[in-house]
């Protein structure tokens, strides 16, 4: 049943991230593993949820699960990724002192946050894949190369915002893609 | 006092749907809104209190905004509070999500969005990677954290792992580590 897997794929992916762009990986990991998305539909979620309000996990929840399986999908998924706030951080919220004063969550932590890193990168390279790929050597796309060097650019070197980054990259894609045909292949 | 806290949670439910319009670009701009409504402006909770929230919120699997609205609205007026907050700051991106879906099906094999979308995605593995430069620093603390790191990303690219394994495994590693330098230190 759908709904079911929808709710414990995002359950699995609330209780196992800590916030932002930590959740990228697990996100297209329960994404492809599954077969809900290709690796291009999870680009676009997360430039799409970085160009709406909210966080990013509420955002991908109810895009995956929408796509998925529709409205219900979308409420199923949202409510799985919010279970651990619901459960555990509800119970930080009414211990919150004894909470504070724990080792073993600071512990963990020092473990998880370098695993995130890690996990990062390696979406990286996994995205990478998709997102440049096209004719150029027998496998690069050119304007991809050149727009994700370009945003690369503005973002740490100008210290551009995401958003304004997106727009920039979605009008030089509109360019240089108008330039070679066989750039913007369908996904 | 329950009267007032019923009272309470209503405001910080419609307060809370209007931070859930607003906030683009992750957590810290959500706790920003907060702190001027609650700390400066109704005096509620203290500059402190929030801080304890961020940084309980942020060690708490699941979304860091969902956690530091739960930890803030249980803070300020109980469970209907906790409730409260975390319902207003999640239906605006639901609502507006579900709409993005709907757009994005109808207009996604249109041969200039095509286009626009192969710069968005270009653009996203960059957006990733200045995402985690920022991870960097508190992630990776010592060299045994950058032996996780380099031991997540190979277990994710090589033996290609389910990454909620990775985190248990990372949470378990940092825990076993951290037992053993305190012993250590003891002896």
């Amino acid at each position: 049943m759908i709904y079911l897997e929808l709710f414990l794929s995002f359950l699995l992916i609330g209780f196992t991230s800590f916030g932002g762009m930590s959740m990228v990986p697990l996100i297209n990991d329960q994404m492809l593993s599954h077969g809900w998305m290709t690796s291009a539909e999870v680009a676009d979620i997360v430039a799409i949820a970085e160009m709406t309000p909210g966080p990013l996990g509420i955002n991908c929840a109810t895009f995956a699960g929408a796509r998925t399986a529709g409205f219900l999908g979308a409420i199923v998924a949202s409510f799985g990724v919010l279970v651990p706030t619901l459960t555990v951080g509800m119970l930080a919220a009414m211990f919150l002192k004894k909470f504070k004063e724990s080792r073993v969550m600071g512990n963990a932590l020092y473990g998880i946050r370098p695993v995130c890193i890690g996990m990062i990168l390696a979406v990286m390279v996994q995205q990478s894949m998709t997102n440049y790929a096209g004719a150029l050597f027998g496998f690069l796309s050119w304007p991809a190369l050149v727009i994700g060097l370009v945003s690369l650019l503005v973002l740490i070197r100008f210290k551009w915002g995401v958003p304004q980054t997106i727009l920039l990259a979605a009008a030089l894609g509109l360019l240089l893609c108008g330039l070679d045909a066989g750039a913007a292949l369908p996904t | 006092m329950k009267k007032q806290n019923l009272r309470r949670a209503l405001s910080i439910f419609l307060t809370f749907l209007k931070f859930g319009c607003f906030t683009f670009g992750g957590g810290w701009n959500i706790v920003a809104q907060i702190q001027k409504e609650y700390v400066e402006k109704k005096k509620w909770i203290t500059d402190e209190e929030l801080l304890d929230f961020t940084s309980v919120g942020r060690s708490v699997p699941g979304i860091m905004v969902g956690n530091a609205s739960v930890l803030f609205g249980y803070q300020a007026a109980g469970f209907h509070g906790a409730l409260a907050a975390l319902l207003g700051i999640v239906i605006p991106p639901v609502l507006i999500m579900l709409g993005v879906v709907f757009i994005y099906d109808l207009v996604r094999d249109n041969l200039y969005v095509a286009r626009a979308m192969v710069g968005v995605r270009a653009a996203v593995v960059p957006i990733i990677f200045s995402a985690m430069m920022k991870l960097f620093k508190s992630g990776i603390k010592d060299l045994f954290c950058g032996l996780i790191a380099v031991g997540a990303f190979c277990l994710c690219v090589f033996v290609k792992m389910s990454n909620v394994l990775v985190v248990l495994l990372g949470a378990l590693a940092g825990l076993v580590w951290q037992e053993v330098r305190a012993r250590r230190d003891l002896s």
